[in-house]
């Protein structure tokens, strides 16, 4: 296997984590990370994401977003407490280094197939999120529930942010530059 | 010859020092700036006061500092400090001195005045440390004669005793802590003395009029009876081997009749004994919520308070206020406010609600390839892991496994962290994120051979299984057609007896696995292969060595054309216990691929799923809880537990489960 492709898989994931899991402690839509509302590959046909979490098909992102608002939104809910998501672990591997759904002939002919762009990848991510955990505190030692998590994503290129220039400075968009045709999401007791 | 006395509080330097000549005379005469050399016979700028140049003193003494050595001397003679063999000093006579009063104990003079008595050697003392009546002090053994001169010297009006011991020198540590344990030892005592053995509670009321806390100053000041507070709720959790024993132990706790002005000062206690189920405050002086507010998230399973006697209790809303805070809390001022079951509701909306977690969702296809392939790969995984990979495994596919990143000192990680690619632990640039991706059959049953050998449950133990798969598109075919390829995403949560008898750890690990299955290369044994195998380790729990030895089978060792290094070392545990391949698909029938939202994309087994979760949930009977999804919500889940809410109150008692 090519080292140049293990090597941007690592770096991408790492990317995508620091950029996803924002999102998700931030309480940031996640619609954007996910191929279901990306137009590139929408109008090149391709099917929704694939939301399993904890065993329920959620149909789209916004679905999820609502499942996590609720965990974070419960009754008698206290205005310095958060849910905040850990990333303990993650793991990437490539699954197809050739990959070119959706892709203009332009970025096909740029990215070769050792390039490390063209990938379909695979993320295993570990950690723990602490529901009702202080809002500024720096350590997540107070909480009020504590659960593993593992999810595993399947991302491909977002075309749209890869053929920009000059992505490299900006840390949002290289966590963009590749999204998510399948997400499942399991929490265990710790 | 009567020893001469030292010098008395208010003289200072040497009275043996030449005199210079801005000195010569007495009286009082303007300091000459006199041009001077040092010892190597260059011209010194600094200031002179008679013969005994300044310099910092190494304890700040203002005082001593025109008596102290120069710097330079003082810096080489704390080098030769460093170098040299020491021995140890005691000094008897400080605690009689007139110096006992001064803010040290008198120590810092002391030891400005030995080095001043022992100046001709330029002597510069460590830190003493007074211990009992005795000064304890580390020298120079080439120093020690020079101050044993000074024995039965007088200082401020005590005679010294200085000898030399072969007694180590105690620390400051250990002095702290020996008047930490007497301290320990009286506050144990108040503690066992209050604690009611029959009624588990521990009675901290009036600790004003404690005969012993009173012996020990603690209500000298307010501070002080904070933190002496604090010492005992540190105590009282630190006695206790788990939090499990200490909520036993401890289920109640009065602070009655504390004059408590705010719970702030007492609010150690809620950190201490968060589980607490009954509390009395009675008789404190507790004026408004304000007062109380300290605690308003905590003490979640309180059921018992008293507030009576308090200001607090005539304030509007009281009761409501209360309750809201202590979401477990039925009995408040000897008045029942919730039933159990209105306490165990306000409990479930007070906290958290984690994502709802439900069965196994196999989306697999009518083939329930899944089901087969978990089945066989575990098997073989248990049994020989080396035929295993030539089964399923060709040279493009890839394997890495992932432990924690806390495990440096936890020897029960021992055996996988060599192969460990924790990525988040590694970093981006490290090499060993690329040596550590295992790639092609044979590099990864060589991995395998080494890891412990291990026992996974068998697949008709449905509950210990979590299998969640999709099929997906977007995979190269192998065959280079131009078109892309299904695959199959499978990720697998269980976990799996592990033995590793070389170093001597048995016991039950959790896991995740996550497979990317796709076509395989023509001539494969299988027709589909493994693209992808990513291994993370979870939690470890220890078992006794006959209880796993026995079940764990040792992998068979890879076939010659693999070179297996260890694996002579992989212990063989005992024989193969027979293991029945299993075929079937475990728990959930497959369902269709293409999800879409609203009700008709939920199949049934979904369906099934969302029941047994209401069911969990709320109570109520799966039948109901049919009801409640598939009527006026049309199988949204938020729509269900939003109209469940509005309508339990008018349920009839059998829409509950008698359980």
């Amino acid at each position: 296997m090519d080292t140049t492709n293990i090597r941007c898989a690592i770096d991408i994931g790492q990317k995508f984590i620091d950029y996803y899991y924002g999102l998700i402690n931030n309480a940031k839509p996640l619609s954007p990370a996910y191929v279901t509302n990306n137009d590139t590959y929408k109008q090149a046909g391709h099917v929704a994401s694939d939301i399993c979490v904890n065993g329920l098909v959620l149909g789209t992102p916004e679905e999820f977003e609502k499942v996590l608002e609720k965990s974070r939104t419960w009754t008698n809910c206290p205005s310095d407490r958060v849910v905040r998501y850990v990333v303990e672990s993650f793991n990437s591997q490539v699954l197809n280094s050739d990959y070119q759904f959706a892709a203009s002939r332009e970025l096909v002919d740029i990215h070769g197939k050792n390039d490390g762009v063209r990938m379909m990848l695979t993320l295993s991510v570990s950690g723990t999120v602490y529901y009702g955990v202080e809002k500024h505190a720096r350590e997540n030692t107070n909480y009020m529930v504590k659960k593993h998590f593992n999810d595993v994503f399947i991302l491909v290129p977002n075309w749209e942010v890869i053929g920009r220039a000059n992505m490299s400075s900006n840390k949002a968009a290289a966590g963009r530059r590749y999204i998510i045709v399948s997400h499942t999401h399991r929490a265990f007791d710790a | 010859m009567a020893p001469p006395n030292g010098p008395r509080g208010g003289s200072s330097g040497p009275r043996s020092s030449p005199r210079t000549s801005t000195a010569r005379g007495g009286g009082i005469s303007k300091r000459r700036s006199t041009a001077r050399t040092d010892r190597d016979g260059d011209v010194s700028m600094a200031p002179a006061a008679g013969s005994a140049p300044t310099g910092p003193s190494a304890r700040g003494s203002g005082r001593s500092r025109a008596s102290r050595a120069p710097r330079s001397s003082r810096l080489s003679q704390n080098i030769r400090n460093h170098i040299a063999d020491k021995t140890t000093l005691k000094i008897l006579g400080l605690k009689s001195s007139k110096a006992v009063n001064n803010k040290d104990g008198g120590l810092r003079n002391l030891l400005d005045f030995i080095e001043r008595k022992s100046k001709d050697k330029n002597i510069v003392l460590s830190r003493g440390i007074i211990d009992g009546d005795y000064v304890w002090i580390k020298v120079n053994k080439e120093d020690a004669p020079v101050i044993m001169r000074l024995n039965g010297f007088t200082y401020a009006g005590a005679s010294l005793t200085i000898e030399e011991t072969n007694e180590p020198m105690p620390t400051a540590a250990s002095k702290v802590s020996r008047e930490a344990a007497e301290t320990k030892a009286k506050l144990l005592s108040v503690l066992s003395s209050r604690y009611n053995d029959v009624g588990k509670i521990l009675d901290l009321s009036a600790l004003g009029a404690d005969p012993i806390l009173g012996n020990l100053g603690t209500f000298d000041s307010q501070s002080l009876a904070q933190k002496s507070f604090r010492a005992l709720v540190h105590l009282v959790g630190s006695e206790y081997r788990s939090p499990e024993e200490k909520r036993e132990a401890i289920p109640a706790v009065s602070l009655a009749r504390n004059d408590i002005t705010d719970v702030d000062q007492v609010f150690t206690l809620a950190y201490s004994l968060p589980h607490l189920r009954r509390l009395d405050l009675t008789g404190n002086k507790l004026d408004n919520f304000s007062a109380l507010s300290k605690w308003k998230h905590e003490f979640r399973h309180l059921e018992e308070l008293h507030l009576t006697g308090n200001p607090v209790t005539t304030q509007p809303n009281y009761v409501a206020e209360i309750m809201s805070w202590f979401p477990s809390l039925q009995i408040l001022d000897g008045q029942q406010v919730r039933t159990p079951a209105e306490a165990a509701e306000a409990m479930r909306a007070a906290n958290p609600q984690p994502i709802p977690e439900f069965p196994s969702n196999l989306r697999d296809g009518d083939a329930g390839i899944a089901g087969a392939f978990i089945g066989a790969f575990f098997d073989l995984y248990d049994r020989d892991r080396a035929a295993l990979a030539s089964q399923f495994y060709d040279m493009e596919s890839t394997f890495s496994l992932t432990a924690p990143d806390n495990n440096s000192r936890d020897h029960s990680w021992r055996a996988y962290t060599q192969y460990s690619r924790n990525l988040q632990k590694l970093g981006p640039r490290n090499q060993l994120g690329v040596d550590r991706l295992y790639v092609g059959g044979p590099q990864i049953a060589q991995v395998w051979t080494k890891l412990p050998v291990t026992r996974h449950p068998p697949l008709s133990e449905g509950d210990a299984w979590l299998v969640d798969c999709h099929t997906f598109n977007g995979l190269a075919d192998p065959t280079n057609s131009s078109l892309p390829a299904m695959g199959l995403m499978i990720n697998i949560h269980a976990s799996f007896e592990e033995a590793d008898a070389a170093h001597n750890h048995f016991g039950v690990r959790k896991f995740s696995r996550n497979f990317i299955l796709g076509p395989s290369m023509p001539g494969a044994p299988h027709p589909y292969r493994v693209i992808s195998d990513q291994l993370t380790l979870h939690g470890w729990k220890p078992q006794a060595v006959a209880s796993v030895a026995a079940p764990v089978a040792a992998p068979v060792a890879a076939p010659a054309a693999v070179p297996v290094a260890a694996a002579t070392s992989v212990p063989v545990v005992a024989p193969a216990a027979p293991v029945i391949a299993p075929v079937i698909a475990p728990v959930i029938a497959p369902v269709p691929t293409q999800i879409s939202p609203g009700a008709a994309s939920i199949d049934d087994a979904t369906k099934a799923q969302m029941i047994q979760e209401l069911s969990r949930l709320t109570g109520m009977t799966s039948e109901y809880s049919q009801l409640c999804l598939s009527g006026a919500a049309d199988w949204n889940w938020d729509m269900a537990l939003k109209s469940f809410e509005e309508l339990k109150a008018a349920l009839p008692a059998e829409a509950f489960s008698a359980s």
